[in-house]
C-alpha cells in the first residue's frame, strides 16, 4: 500500500504544525533566557570571572547579540546539524546530547513498558471485578502510586533493595560497559519512574473498560455466547486502548525530559539532568541544544501516536478516509 | 517443540529469581568491605575539562593533579612542597627561578619525553595572554610572569616582572603549574581537555558526561607507584545517593555535608573524619548603602549577631568559628583577632548614637540550607536590637551576579562562601578597591589595605609578609564591614580501610596518595 495523496497532505500539514511547535518552543526559550536574571559568565566562571574574561564569554555565547539574531544563528546552525558549542568545555552540544540520549530513551521506554505491562492487566481486572474487594484495594494502590513523587519512591526502593536486602546497586550506572551490570542498575530507576504510571494506566484502563463493557456491541457478543475472556481482552480492550495510547504519547514525551529527579537520585546520565544543570549554570548553548532535542522527541512521539490511532481503530480509519487523513 | 508457560511457571520462576538474589546478597556486601586495588570516589560536579588552562574547579583540578606532573608539588596531607618533575629548583633572585628537570619523564600516548620546552609552553599558555586569544581563567595565578626561558633540554628559567610571593604555592606547585605535552596540545587541539596527555601517576581512561571519570595507573610514570590501579571518579549530585552508596560499599570516599555525616554515623565500615576546611564564609555589609554607611550601625550589627548560634543553626555546630580572614594554617593568621560576643546593650547604644531608627535591611543569601538557616537566626538576633531584616534567598545563578557592576550598589547585607588556597594573597585579593563592582561586595575601599596587600604579594620574607597581612586584616576589622563566620569543615567519609589524602583544607585531594590502611 503506497502513500496516497490524502496521506501525503495530512503528513505535510502535521510536519508544518510540528515545525511551528518547535520554532515556538525555541522562541519562548530564547525569550525566557533573556529575561531570567543572572549573568551566565559569572555563574559559569565563579570568582575567576574577571570583567575581561566575562566579556569574552558573553561574546562567545552570542549573548551580546539581539534576540532575533541569536535565534536566526541557532536555527541556521541546527540545519547543518550543529546544536552549538559549550563555551566553557569547548565541547559540541550535539556530542553532549548524544552521550546521554541513549540512557534517557532506554529508561523512558523501559518505564513505559513496565507501566503498560502491569497497568493494563490491573485495570482490566479492576473493571471486570467492579465493586469487589480487589477493586477497592487496587483503587487505593493506584491512587497511592500516582500520588507519591517518583524521587520518594526512588529513595524508598534504594533503602529496601540496595541497603536492607543488598540485592541491587545504589548507583544507576557503573560506566563499566558490562551489559549485565548496566541491566541490573536499570531495575530500580525503571520501577521508580514506572510506578506512578502503573497507577495512572490502571485507573484509565478501568474507567475506559467500564464504559466499553456497557456498550451495545458487547452486550450482543455476550448474547451470542462468546467467552467473557475473549470479549474483555480481544474486543473491549482494543477499544479501551485508544485513550491509553494518547496518554502514553504524552507520557513518553514528558519522561524524555522530565525524569530528572530519578536521574539525580540514581546518579544516572540523562537529558533531563543535562537541561537541569544547564539551567542552574545559565549555560545557554547547552540549554538551547538540549531543549531542542527534548521538543523534537516530544513532537515526533506525539506524531507517531496520532498515526497509530487509525491502525488500531477502524472507525478512525474510515473517518480518515473521508477526511483525507492517513490510513 | 512448543514452549508453554503457565501461571505456575511464572510464579515458580519469580520465586527462584528472588531466592537466587537473596543467596547472592551476602557475598556482595563482604566483597566491598575489604581493601581493593580499585576505589570509587564521589565528586559533586561533573568532571569536564581535564586541562589546567580551563579546569572548572577542584573536581577537574584534582584529576589534573594526578594526570600531569608539576615541577614541585605538595607532600601528602601537607602544605609543604617537594620536588616532582624537577630535579632541582631554586629562586636565584626575587624575580627569577631556575629549574632542571629529571631526565626520562615520559608523556603518555607516545608523546615523548618531557623537556623544558614543555614547561615553558605550559606556564606561558596560562600566565601570558596572547593577542586576540581568550585569556585563561587562571591567569591571575601566574601574576607578574614575564617569560620562561629554555636554557637546555632539561633546564630553564622562570622570569617575573616583579616579585610574587605566592609563585610556588599558587602557580608552580598548584594546578596552574601542571606540565602538559606541547606536542599533544597542538595535535589534539580542542580535544585535549577530554584526552589529556601528561606524565603523572594516572592516565585518564575515560571521561563521560554525567558519569564521571576513570583514572588508571600510568605504566610510564617514573615516580612512586600509587596504591590503587584504578580510581573511578563518580559524579553524584545527590547527597542521599552518596550516603546510600557509601553504606552499600559502592563508594569509598566522599566529602559530605553535616546532615549526611550525621546519617552515616555508625554505618558499618564507614569512617567520618572531620577536617578543617579552607573555604571562607562571612556576612558582608555594604559600607556605601543607606544606614550601613555609618560605622556605628555596622558595629552594632556585628555586636548584635551571635556567630556561634548562627553556626549551630547552619552547620549543626560541627564547624569551627573564624575570627579573621586568614585561618590558622596559612601565613598571616591573626591569632589575637578580636572575638566579638553578642552584646545587645552595646549594640542598641551604638544604634542610638548613630541617630538611625527603624532600620530595615535585606540579607542576600544562597538558597542552600546552611545559609538560609544562618540567615533566619541573624534575622531573629538583629530584630532584638531593633533592625528588621528581610532574607532574600537566591539560586547560584542570580546570587553570584548580584554584586556585579552598579547592581552591587543595591546590596545591603549578604552572606557568601569563597574557596581558599594556602596563600594569604589569594584570600585577600577579592577585597581590594579595584574589586568593587566585581567581588568586593562590601564596597570596602581602603588605600592602606590595598597598599599592605600589594606589598605582601611581593614580600619574600615570610615574617615580614605575615606582619603585612595581619595589618591588612586589622584594617578590615576596623571597617566592621565583615562578620567572619567559619572556614567550614570538610566531613570526610570513607571506608574504614581507606586512608585518603589531601592538601590541608580538603578541597585539593591527592588521589595519588590515597592508600589502604586505616586513617
Amino acid at each position: 500500500m503506497g502513500i496516497t495523496a490524502e496521506t501525503a497532505r495530512y503528513l505535510a500539514s502535521r510536519l508544518v504544525t510540528s515545525i511551528i511547535i518547535v520554532f515556538g518552543a525555541m522562541l519562548l526559550l530564547f525569550t525566557l533566557s533573556a529575561l531570567v536574571p543572572g549573568d551566565p559568565a559569572v555563574t559559569l566562571l565563579g570568582p575567576q570571572a574577571t570583567p575581561e574574561l566575562a566579556a569574552h564569554f558573553i561574546r562567545e555565547m552570542g549573548l551580546d547579540q539581539p534576540l532575533h539574531i541569536r535565534l536566526w544563528r541557532f536555527f541556521s546552525n541546527v540545519l547543518t546539524g550543529n546544536l552549538g558549542q559549550d563555551v566553557l568545555s569547548g565541547r559540541y552540544v550535539t556530542g553532549m546530547v548524544g552521550a546521554v540520549l541513549p540512557s534517557t530513551i532506554i529508561l523512558t521506554f523501559m518505564a513505559i513498558f513496565l507501566a503498560v505491562l502491569f497497568g493494563v492487566p490491573l485495570g482490566c481486572f479492576a473493571a471486570t471485578h467492579r465493586g469487589s474487594f480487589f477493586d477497592h484495594v487496587l483503587a487505593i494502590l493506584s491512587v497511592t502510586f500516582i500520588a507519591i513523587p517518583s524521587f520518594v519512591v526512588a529513595i524508598f526502593l534504594l533503602l529496601v533493595f540496595a541497603i536492607w536486602l543488598d540485592w541491587l546497586p545504589v548507583l544507576g550506572t557503573s560506566g563499566t560497559g558490562s551489559f549485565a551490570d548496566e541491566a541490573k542498575r536499570m531495575i530500580l530507576p525503571t520501577i521508580a519512574l514506572a510506578i506512578g504510571w502503573i497507577g495512572f494506566i490502571a485507573r484509565l484502563v478501568r474507567s475506559s473498560m467500564l464504559e466499553i463493557l456497557g456498550e451495545n456491541h458487547i452486550r450482543t457478543m455476550r448474547a451470542y455466547g462468546l467467552p467473557e475472556r475473549l470479549i474483555v481482552y480481544k474486543y473491549a480492550l482494543k477499544n479501551a486502548c485508544i485513550p491509553i495510547i494518547a496518554i502514553l504519547g504524552l507520557g513518553i514525551g514528558r519522561l524524555l525530559g522530565g525524569a530528572v529527579l530519578v536521574e539525580i537520585v540514581f546518579s544516572r546520565p540523562g537529558l533531563g539532568r543535562l537541561v537541569y544543570d544547564a539551567i542552574a549554570a545559565r549555560n545557554y548553548p547547552v540549554l538551547q541544544g538540549s531543549v531542542l532535542v527534548v521538543v523534537l522527541l516530544f513532537v515526533v512521539t506525539n506524531l507517531l501516536v496520532d498515526l497509530s490511532y487509525s491502525a488500531i481503530d477502524p472507525r478512525i480509519r474510515r473517518r480518515a478516509e473521508r477526511e483525507g487523513m492517513p490510513k | 517443540m512448543s514452549l508453554k508457560i503457565n501461571r505456575r511457571d511464572i510464579l515458580a520462576g519469580t520465586a527462584a529469581f528472588g531466592l537466587a538474589g537473596l543467596a547472592s546478597a551476602p557475598e556482595r556486601g563482604l566483597a566491598q568491605d575489604a581493601p581493593r586495588r580499585n576505589i570509587a570516589v564521589r565528586v559533586e560536579r561533573d568532571p569536564e575539562v581535564i586541562d589546567p588552562i580551563e579546569r572548572k574547579g577542584p573536581h577537574d583540578g584534582n584529576i589534573c593533579r594526578v594526570v600531569f606532573q608539576n615541577l614541585v608539588r605538595n607532600k601528602p596531607n601537607s602544605a609543604e612542597l617537594d620536588n616532582d618533575a624537577a630535579e632541582e629548583i631554586k629562586q636565584t633572585s626575587p624575580t627569577m627561578v631556575d629549574f632542571k628537570l629529571k631526565p626520562g619523564q615520559m608523556f603518555t600516548d607516545g608523546f615523548g619525553e618531557m623537556s623544558a620546552e614543555d614547561v615553558k609552553f605550559s606556564f606561558e599558555r596560562i600566565g601570558i595572554a596572547k593577542e586576540g586569544a581568550k585569556p585563561s581563567t587562571y591567569r591571575g595565578d601566574w601574576t607578574n610572569l614575564e617569560r620562561v626561558e629554555v636554557t637546555g633540554q632539561y633546564t630553564g628559567r622562570i622570569v617575573l616582572s616583579k616579585p610574587n610571593a605566592a609563585l610556588f604555592q599558587i602557580a608552580i606547585g598548584d594546578i596552574s603549574g601542571a606540565i602538559v605535552s606541547k606536542k599533544a596540545v597542538e595535535a589534539r587541539g580542542g580535544e585535549f581537555s577530554a584526552k589529556p596527555v601528561g606524565s603523572g601517576p594516572f592516565v585518564l581512561a575515560s571521561l563521560e558526561r554525567q558519569r564521571g571519570a576513570v583514572l588508571k595507573a600510568s605504566p610510564t610514570y617514573k615516580g612512586p607507584k600509587p596504591a590503587f590501579d584504578e580510581i573511578a571518579v563518580r559524579f553524584i549530585p545527590d547527597n542521599k545517593a552518596t550516603e546510600l552508596a557509601l553504606r552499600s560499599g559502592e563508594l569509598d570516599f566522599a566529602v559530605v555535608p553535616p546532615p549526611t555525616a550525621e546519617a552515616l554515623k555508625g554505618a558499618a565500615g564507614v569512617t567520618i573524619s572531620p577536617q578543617p576546611g579552607l573555604q571562607y564564609i562571612w556576612l558582608g555589609l555594604n559600607v556605601e548603602k543607606g544606614p550601613l554607611a555609618d560605622l556605628r550601625v555596622r558595629q552594632a550589627i556585628r555586636l548584635g549577631l551571635d556567630v556561634d548560634q548562627m553556626l549551630l543553626a547552619g552547620y549543626n555546630g560541627v564547624v569551627p568559628r573564624l575570627n579573621a580572614l586568614i585561618p590558622a594554617p596559612i601565613l598571616g593568621n591573626w591569632k589575637d583577632a578580636p572575638l566579638y560576643k553578642r552584646n545587645v546593650e552595646e549594640a542598641r547604644k551604638l544604634l542610638k548614637e548613630s541617630g538611625q531608627s527603624n532600620i530595615k535591611l535585606k540579607l542576600l543569601v544562597l538558597n542552600q540550607p546552611a545559609f538560609q538557616n544562618m540567615a533566619l537566626v541573624a534575622r531573629a538576633l538583629l530584630q532584638e536590637i531593633g533592625i528588621t531584616v528581610e532574607v532574600d534567598a537566591r539560586d547560584g545563578g542570580t546570587f553570584w551576579t548580584a554584586g556585579k557592576g552598579d547592581a552591587g550598589k543595591d546590596i545591603e547585607m549578604y552572606m557568601t562562601v569563597f574557596n581558599g588556597k594556602l596563600d594569604p594573597n589569594f584570600l585577600t585579593q577579592w577585597f581590594v578597591t579595584s574589586q568593587i563592582g566585581n567581588w568586593n561586595w562590601q564596597r570596602f575601599a581602603n588605600p592602606t589595605f590595598d597598599m599592605l596587600v600589594n606589598e605582601a604579594a611581593g614580600e619574600l620574607d615570610p615574617v615580614k609578609r605575615a606582619a603585612l597581612i595581619i595589618a591588612a586584616q586589622k584594617e578590615m576589622d576596623k571597617s566592621a564591614a565583615f562578620v567572619w563566620l567559619t572556614n567550614n569543615a570538610a566531613l570526610v567519609a570513607h571506608r574504614s580501610w581507606l586512608k585518603p589524602a589531601s592538601i590541608p583544607g580538603w578541597l585539593d585531594w591527592q588521589y595519588a596518595n590515597f592508600a589502604a590502611g586505616s586513617a
